[in-house]
């Protein structure tokens, strides 16, 4: 469905947008995304954690897990958590979260209505 | 992360991004959808009738919640149910209410996408919200 959104609303919305990139939680989040995406190291190690996770789940249905892939497992998930880039990333986006709940809890006390569980585009 | 990033950045203080938080919500405040919604919430807790049939259905729902769990009502309470239910629904003014809130939620939605297009979060996901509630 076409929404159109009122020129007052337009603006607010881009006001609300450029302050939230300007904030210290959202400056920190883009910079270490932006070194995760030239990190090619992290990126690899980030794949291979979800391909392994997505092996395991599918054999863990089938009922043949082995210790060797619960090791390897284990091992790739030290290896993301000793990776500084990764890391780093991982905090920021935690900050850059809960400074987005509070905006919305912000918005949400003024609306009398949660602004997050209204825009959700989620269904059971 | 090195912090001599900050130097050539003005970061905005939480209090101005909480102020333009404000603003916007301000702004929806002012949209027709947000108004009609709110006329129509107020006229539905003002409906007695509509009250009663909802607190008809809650009621029966409470009663059954244990067989509705287990998915074991018989014919005869799944009739029942949805007797209330259809009498709760047609209520002209849960008809209204229904439709403000979609409307209402059609904006809301297009605002969260903009938002999460330019932040790089999904804002609804960020915020703890599930399908389930």
């Amino acid at each position: 469905m076409e929404t159109t959104i009122s020129p007052q609303l337009q603006e607010a919305t881009e006001s609300l947008i450029n302050n939230l990139l300007a904030s210290e939680a959202f400056v920190r989040y883009q910079n270490a995304r932006a070194q995760f995406n030239a990190d090619q190291e992290a990126h690899d190690l980030m794949d291979q954690l979800s391909k392994s996770q997505a092996r395991l789940r599918q054999k863990q249905s089938s009922g043949g897990v082995g210790q060797a892939e619960i090791d390897s497992l284990r091992l790739l998930q030290q290896r993301v958590q000793r990776n500084p880039v990764i890391m780093a990333y991982a905090q920021s986006q935690d900050e850059a979260v809960s400074f987005l709940r509070e905006v919305n809890g912000e918005i949400s006390q003024l609306l009398g209505i949660n602004f997050a569980t209204f825009a959700n585009h989620a269904t059971c | 992360m090195d912090d001599k990033v900050f130097d050539d950045i003005e970061i905005a203080p939480p209090s101005v991004v909480l102020s333009a938080a404000r603003d916007f919500a301000a702004a929806l405040v002012e949209t027709p959808q947000y108004r009609a919604f709110e006329q129509t919430a107020e006229r539905f807790r003002q409906d007695q009738t509509a009250q009663q049939a909802m607190e008809a259905y809650r009621q029966k729902q409470m009663d059954l919640r244990h067989l509705l769990m287990l998915n074991a009502l018989s014919a005869e309470q799944t009739a029942e149910l949805e007797s209330l239910q259809n009498a709760f629904a047609n209520q002209p003014i849960v008809q209204e209410y229904s439709k403000a809130q979609t409307e209402l939620v059609t904006l809301c939605q297009a605002l969260e996408d903009t938002l999460s297009e330019s932040i790089g979060l999904n804002y609804a996901a960020a915020c703890g919200v599930s399908c389930c509630g």
